[in-house]
């Protein structure tokens, strides 16, 4: 008997590790981003992508010399957002918003968000990744 | 000899014809029958069975002469070439020229619609009154197409295989496709959208094993008009045929997946 189980249940831990490391892969923050490199920005809204696994909100930024800069940043998965009540209508092209998160190891225009403030003063936590930390930035 | 109006004689005579002409109506009813499509309990056609489509659409959309990797074809669009705006037919030309890195299936992504739909591997359909479920071997994506007289939802994703919502007209499935995301192209030639895709298919049965499929494309960011693409789908009948498992992460996948802006 046993050993007609042994496989059967071989089988299934194998089939959990399988299911649980591409999950993990999607959503590893310290494969992209910086957790010693916090970032605070202001922008205008040019784009919100609601993709699964995780969506990335795209701000125009004001630079010093008075450039714009595109600046992208990775959200949550779609469904946890609207638990939080976040949905394309929340955040329309060139509406103000204000992004507190890290950036990304390359040091390019991309960071992951944590704590996104909406122009009507509403603040959610945005990001998905398990391994992200929680703290605000800064602190 | 009798006169044919004379009533004893007349179906003595005719027996044989009648006989000829009632084995000529049930063959012709027999082959009627071989020709039936399937159809559910509530008459509508049934497109439950594994498709796949033999045209080279996937290669590149438009014609084309045969290059290293795509094999010749006279193209698969109504008026043989995408109405581009200039500024798209410009990214077009650039996905062109990198489409050996940068089409979205060599990195895993899901195919998109209507790329799936004659990408060279099979799909798989489930068909119920409600809903026709989409199984495609690449990558396992699955696509419900809802027919149960639903709308778009009001607060939608940009989806990568967009919300699909089917009615009927005859035996004719028609199915409107929007809310998608940009990261999918048409073929591995570069023919590209943005997340303005809107997609209307039509889903026909030709004969039991055949299903002309078309779609009328339209995306004001990328073409001056809507255009349309005609494939024909197969039905898979061979012994034992069936799906194979294609899952993408088990490539290179996680070097291209989830996308990103800039790759580090």
């Amino acid at each position: 008997m046993n050993r007609k189980i042994r496989p059967a249940s071989t089988l299934a831990m194998l089939g959990i590790l399988c299911a649980a490391a591409p999950v993990h892969a999607h959503h590893a923050f310290s494969a992209e981003f910086d957790a010693e490199k916090p970032v605070e920005l202001k922008g205008t809204v040019t784009k919100l992508e609601l993709v699964n696994p995780h969506s990335w909100l795209y701000l125009d930024v004001k630079q010093q010399d008075g450039s714009v800069a595109n600046w992208g940043f990775e959200f949550g998965a779609p469904f946890n957002l609207k638990q939080k009540g976040i949905t394309k209508a929340s955040l329309p092209v060139g509406s103000d918003v204000n992004i507190q998160g890290y950036r990304a190891k390359n040091g390019k225009n991309f960071g992951y968000a944590v704590t996104t403030t909406l122009g009507d003063g509403r603040s959610v936590k945005t990001g998905g990744a398990q391994d992200a930390p929680g703290a605000t930035p800064g602190q | 000899m009798t006169p044919l109006h004379e009533g004893r004689n007349y179906p003595k005579n005719l027996l044989p014809i009648v006989g000829i002409v009632m084995s000529c109506l049930l063959a012709t009813q027999v082959l009627a029958a071989d020709k039936k499509i399937p159809r559910l309990s509530n008459g509508k056609p049934d497109f439950s069975g594994i498709w796949q489509s033999t045209s080279a659409a996937d290669y590149d959309l438009e014609p084309h002469s045969n290059r290293k990797d795509a094999p010749p074809s006279a193209g698969s669009v109504e008026g043989e070439f995408l109405p581009y705006l200039p500024k798209a037919l410009t990214q077009r030309q650039k996905n062109f020229a990198t489409r050996a890195t940068d089409d979205p299936a060599l990195k895993g992504y899901t195919l998109g619609v209507p790329r799936g739909i004659y990408y060279p591997e099979p799909f798989q359909i489930f068909q119920r009154k409600q809903d026709l479920l989409l199984v495609h071997q690449f990558g396992h994506s699955v696509r419900t197409i809802n027919t149960n007289g639903t709308d778009h939802p009001k607060d939608p994703y940009d989806w990568w295989l967009g919300d699909s919502r089917g009615h009927w007209e005859g035996d004719t499935l028609v199915v409107d496709v929007k809310h998608f995301n940009d990261k999918t192209w048409f073929d591995r030639a570069g023919n590209y959208h943005s997340d303005a895709l809107h997609v209307v298919e039509k889903w026909a049965f030709l004969d039991p094993n055949t299903i002309e499929y078309k779609a009328t494309i339209e995306d004001p960011n990328v073409f001056s008009r809507p255009w349309n693409i005609s494939v024909i789908l197969y039905r898979h009948r061979e012994k034992n045929f069936q799906l194979i498992e294609d899952y993408r992460f088990t490539l290179d996948y996680d070097d291209n997946y989830p996308p990103k802006p800039n790759k580090p």
